[in-house]
């Protein structure tokens, strides 16, 4: 699967790819390589992937893998793709306007939108703030039910 | 209501205008009449609130260190040593004095250099112009005495002056002889004096060389190259203080007459400085072994070095054994090279230092960001074996539907996590898999 980005398939791999980003913002992508819109998430993670890499890095994590079931717990990903953003192994949280704050859920409707929503991250964490509001309108973010705890 | 105004002209004052009071009810801060602060150079409208602003505050601090230094460079060396002036060039001595806001002229001082000055800021009208000054712009009233001069030392100046009149009047057959061959020289570098006073703020700090000093011409006598070069060693620690303070070496005697601006000579004892005996050895004064001080300097002694040079051509030659020019001049451009090479280095080496301290301290996990370099410089060299963190590590995470603290999350998490790994566990024992028997077969075995 040479068209995909660098994968992930271990915890320890997860790990290291968070404590060894300084200074950058790691974005994480969830979920299985079948999934088409995941297919398509990494297209355009592909093509951006470079004009961010100034102040940012990309990977992908293998949902199907046993090894990283525990953080797919912790991380809470029920809906595929999912993308959480970490800066200094700080998790960064982006409100866009649906309930949960803490992951991107679908892919990005152009390049230009990732890049904004990894630009406003950015910033967001420079200045100190955990928490950022998504710089996109409404109607390119992707919308999806949550599902309620214990449902 | 009456209005009291009785002093229309000192509006900018504290406010008690009949003016201010109307705007001061509408809105309690704003007042509508503008002043103009000297040491921001602005026009505001704040009233005294103005002076504890920080910016004024800095312009203020920098506004009052340029005229200290004015002031310690050129009346706080006559003051010790007063020195008599020549008319000609006494339309270029001046002093601004910032707290009375005039000009002082030496126009008609008999004394020496910059005697009109010294008497001025000895002056009570001076004292009451610093007061006044400190007061209006919050300078601060315990720094008045570094703005003027006090009754004491006025008076020993004056002494002073005193003294050196009379030695003037003792030996003036002397200084007559030497006197109309410096107006020679005088004459064909006041162009050039001119030009570098421009260049050059305080063009009070004088210590001007005679042009004897700067001509090599071969019937110098010993006793004036003698006189001439203890004139420029004296200029030399005090180039220190005007210099922009990169490392300073002998300065040229060749650069300092036409950078300053009065010319005047005195057959003094020589103060400082080694006698130079021959004009041999006085030629090796010639050959650069300073270090230019910055730009300013250089623009000013690069006329005068060619100047000089055609001079030495003139003067020393082959028979008598001088440096050629274009070596001495060689000299003087590698040493410049160096000097510029070794301050562009520092200041690329600064400009890293300062790019890297920038990232905001107070970025997101810059704490930690900060420990992980050191850890990863410290891996780099092996001093440090990279310890694996366990596998249970886990990121800073805020969870979903969290309430409370990240790290309170992280333990929800953990301890979830063993009670799904118990509930896994049991889950395992029953494997075994029985084939399903109906009622009707059971029983019909059990009939049978």
């Amino acid at each position: 699967m040479n068209y995909l980005l660098t994968t992930l398939t271990k915890k320890q791999e997860v790990d290291s790819m968070i404590r060894d980003t300084i200074d950058k913002v790691l974005v994480l992508c969830f979920g299985r390589a079948s999934d088409s819109i995941f297919l398509q998430l990494d297209e355009i993670l592909y093509k951006s992937v470079r004009e961010v890499s100034k102040f940012a890095t990309v990977a992908l994590v293998d949902i199907d893998s046993d090894d990283v079931q525990v953080y797919i717990k912790y991380f809470d990903i029920t809906l595929i793709p999912s993308t959480v953003f970490f800066f200094n192994a700080h998790h960064m949280k982006m409100d866009c306007g649906s309930a949960d704050h803490t992951k991107w859920v679908g892919t990005f409707l152009r390049k230009q939108d990732f890049v904004d929503v990894v630009e406003a991250i950015y910033r967001g964490a420079m200045k100190g703030k955990l928490i950022v509001t998504c710089p996109l309108p409404p109607d390119r973010i992707p919308k999806f039910q949550l599902l309620y705890k214990d449902v | 209501m009456p209005i009291q105004n009785p002093n229309p002209n000192k509006k900018k004052k504290k406010h008690s205008n009949q003016d201010d009071d109307e705007d001061d009810t509408v809105q309690g801060k704003q007042r509508t009449q503008f002043e103009f602060c000297k040491a921001c150079r602005l026009n505001h409208n704040q009233g005294r609130r103005h002076i504890y602003f920080p910016n004024h505050k800095k312009a203020l601090s920098s506004f009052l260190s340029r005229f200290q230094s004015k002031l310690k460079n050129d009346v706080a060396f006559y003051l010790k040593k007063p020195m008599p002036l020549r008319p000609e060039h006494a339309a270029l001595n001046r002093l601004w004095c910032v707290f009375c806001d005039f000009d002082i002229l030496e126009s008609d001082s008999s004394f020496a250099c910059s005697g009109n000055a010294i008497a001025h800021l000895a002056s009570a009208e001076h004292l009451k112009g610093v007061k006044s000054f400190l007061w209006k712009y919050g300078g601060g009233m315990d720094r008045m005495d570094s703005f003027r001069i006090s009754e004491s030392d006025f008076t020993k100046w004056e002494k002073k002056c005193k003294l050196l009149k009379s030695e003037a009047a003792g030996g003036g057959s002397h200084g007559s002889l030497i006197g109309p061959l410096n107006d020679i020289h005088n004459e064909s570098k006041s162009e050039y004096v001119n030009s570098f006073d421009k260049n050059k703020l305080d063009c009070l700090t004088s210590d001007v060389k005679c042009s004897n000093s700067v001509v090599p011409l071969q019937d110098h006598t010993i006793e004036r190259s003698q006189i001439s070069h203890s004139k420029i060693c004296t200029v030399g620690p005090q180039i220190l203080h005007a210099g922009t303070g990169v490392g300073l070496g002998a300065r040229t005697p060749n650069g300092l007459p036409g950078f300053f601006g009065n010319q005047h000579y005195t057959h003094s004892v020589p103060k400082e400085g080694p006698a130079y005996s021959c004009p041999n050895d006085g030629k090796q004064v010639y050959s650069y072994e300073g270090i230019a001080i910055g730009d300013r300097h250089s623009q000013g002694t690069s006329s005068e070095e060619s100047r000089l040079q055609t001079q030495e051509n003139g003067g020393g030659n082959v028979h008598s054994g001088a440096p050629p020019p274009w070596f001495s001049a060689a000299e003087k451009i590698q040493l410049d090279n160096k000097l510029n090479q070794g301050l562009g280095d520092l200041v690329s080496s600064l400009g890293e230092q300062m790019k890297t301290s920038k990232l905001n301290p107070k970025r997101v996990g810059a704490a930690w960001a900060e420990r992980r370099k050191i850890e990863l410089e410290l891996e780099k060299r092996g001093e440090l074996v990279r310890h694996d963190f366990g596998a249970d590590w886990l990121p800073n995470f805020g969870r979903v539907w969290q309430s409370g603290s990240r790290k309170d999350s992280r333990k929800e998490f953990l301890g979830e996590n063993k009670t799904w790994r118990k509930v896994d566990s049991q889950i395992e024992k029953p494997s075994q898999f029985q084939p399903y028997i109906s009622k009707r077969m059971r029983t019909d075995n059990t009939a049978e």
